[in-house]
């Protein structure tokens, strides 16, 4: 009851001082607070979604970072064909509306997931985290291949895709915008959990065997919920081309799909909202510590070591309580 | 009658190693059929087999009429076919009811459910609940069940294989790991349930194989020797040679 109350609390002023962050960042001047709190936020999104597979179905997707690039690189090509009007492909115009962009952001990623699921749940353990690593690893170096989306280089743009009633080039009303797909994506996730499919999911990771005797087909749901994280990841990619407006083959790198597990384990593994003070604490420390060195790794190292010893389940377990 | 689990000719081979060879049995309906035999002759790999985990290099299984040789594990399940472990398995992180409401929501159908809290549906809680009443665990409902003791545990296993809808269990060692009086109460709670499912037990416990079989089928080395009542082995020659001779 306690630890309820405690967690509500955590949350609340969580949720409060992102909600003021871009008035901190005006009143102590520091403009630069609003672009960190939108790559959190995006980060946060895609982590999340990475919390469903591995904490929740005890899959570890090591190829999470193909699926968030992939969808930012959907943003930009569809930008790159607006621009000069040309066809992707041959048949399909560009767009910069986000209501096209980024649904399509989540289906191409989504999609991609769907196939790359496939295949690689035929596998599990060791086996699993390398075939998802080597689908991601296929992914970046397609897109490294590709010159006329910039290769290596990769693609810029001029504009965030147009929202209705909000102004691509205010920081603020994107930071906001980022917060409430954040806000959603961890609400749905949420009553996911709770649900009959959140359920199944659960049973699968503590004992898949166990799940075949009573009469499941565990393979459905894997594959489902492997396609749910990777559109998730689509669109939090979609967000990241739009922040930047930028995307290139480094989204895609298996060190990002690294990045995005030390977000989970650092903020809380099976926890949800965990990821999200994950997401915080890496860009936050990323951020502070390249100040004074480029080899922030040094300290982020030993600091992710100190929080999965000490901690039952990570960053969120400390501040909430065990369970 | 015709048997409502019926083997015949299963073999398996890993390697050098014949675990089944040549295996045959038939269960009748409603009988508790008890599969005995020394350590490693091959009573896991039968189970494995029969329940589908394991694919036979050779021979048929028919389950009710039907050939399930070919049939999947969760597919075996809605036929009415469920086995037990005998390494307890039971989902840790989840209360006793918990592992009994997932089982009635797989059998109610997919769970492609997204949205509604499963947690508090009656339609899946009273079934369960009633489940925890019928092997005695009732009041131990809110317990997480890495926290209940092991003969509980194997209640609890049990509570799951029935919430299946089973016509017929395959319960390999119920009694493993479990104390004197615990063993009394699992043989009480299968005589319960005699008559009502179909049960194959493989056991080590002979007490309880015969205080519970109707009848009882010998394996060694992979195959089944002799079958008859629970006395006819205990004077079978063969049996007493290979097996309970050694076992006292």
């Amino acid at each position: 009851m306690v630890e309820a109350i405690r967690r509500r609390l955590v949350i609340a002023s969580t949720a409060l001082l992102m909600l003021a962050l871009p008035l901190v960042a005006d009143r102590l001047a520091m403009p630069d607070l609003v672009a960190l709190g939108t790559q959190v936020a995006i980060y946060a999104v895609a982590a999340v979604g990475l919390d469903l597979l591995i904490g929740y179905t005890g899959l570890s997707s090591f190829g999470h970072a193909g699926f968030f690039g992939l969808g930012g690189y959907v943003v930009g090509i569809l930008a790159f064909h607006a621009a000069d009007g040309s066809l992707f492909l041959g048949v399909v115009p560009g767009a910069t509306a986000a209501w096209i962009a980024w649904p399509a952001a989540i289906l191409i990623s989504a999609l991609a997931a769907l196939a790359i699921g496939a295949l690689s749940l035929r596998t599990s353990g060791v086996s699993f985290i390398m075939i998802t690593l080597a689908f991601a690893q296929m992914l970046f170096y397609l897109f490294v291949s590709i010159k006329t989306y910039g290769g290596d280089d990769g693609l810029g743009f001029r504009r965030r895709n147009a929202l209705p009633w909000i102004n691509p080039r205010d920081d603020v009303a994107f930071y906001y915008v980022c917060l409430a797909v954040l806000a959603l994506v961890l609400a749905a996730c949420h009553r996911l959990v709770r649900s009959r499919f959140g359920i199944v999911l659960l049973g699968i990771k503590q004992n898949e065997r166990r799940m075949a005797a009573i009469g499941l087909d565990g393979g459905r749901y894997k594959l489902a919920v492997f396609t749910l994280a990777g559109a998730i990841a689509g669109l939090a990619g979609a967000l990241q081309a739009n922040l930047l407006r930028f995307v290139s083959p480094d989204m895609l790198h298996w060190t990002m799909s690294g990045d995005f597990m030390v977000m989970v384990v650092l903020g809380g593994v099976g926890t949800l909202v965990g990821p999200v003070f994950g997401a915080a604490a890496m860009v936050l420390l990323q951020s502070w510590l390249t100040q004074w060195t480029e080899h922030w790794m040094i300290v982020m190292g030993p600091v992710l070591v100190a929080v999965i010893l000490l901690t039952r389940r990570g960053i969120w377990g400390a501040l909430a309580g065990r369970r | 009658m015709t048997a409502l689990l019926r083997a015949s000719g299963l073999t398996k081979r890993y390697g050098g190693l014949l675990a089944c060879n040549d295996f045959a049995l038939a269960v009748m309906p409603g009988s508790l059929h008890a599969l005995i035999g020394p350590n490693g002759a091959g009573k896991s790999t039968a189970i494995g087999l029969l329940a589908g985990e394991i694919a036979a290099d050779a021979g048929d299984i028919t389950f009710d009429g039907n050939d399930i040789t070919q049939v999947a594990i969760p597919a075996r399940v809605k036929r009415g076919l469920t086995r037990s472990f005998q390494i307890t398995s039971v989902l840790p992180q989840f209360t006793a009811l918990e592992n009994v409401a997932i089982v009635a929501q797989i059998r109610a159908g997919h769970s492609f459910c997204f949205w509604r809290d499963a947690r508090d549906d009656r339609r899946l809680t009273d079934p369960a609940r009633a489940m925890l009443d019928r092997v005695g665990l009732g009041p131990r409902a809110a317990i997480l069940a890495a926290d209940l003791a092991h003969g509980e545990q194997r209640q609890l296993e049990l509570a799951m294989a029935l919430m299946t809808g089973a016509r017929m269990l395959l319960l390999d060692e119920p009694m493993a790991g479990l104390g004197q009086s615990e063993s009394q109460d699992m043989t009480a709670l299968l005589a319960a349930l005699k008559g009502r499912v179909t049960i194959l037990l493989v056991e080590h416990d002979m007490d309880a194989v015969a205080a519970l079989a109707d009848r009882v089928s010998v394996m060694v080395s992979g195959r089944v020797i002799a079958e008859g009542s629970f006395a006819d082995m205990q004077s079978d020659p063969a049996v007493r040679e290979a097996y309970l001779g050694e076992a006292g």
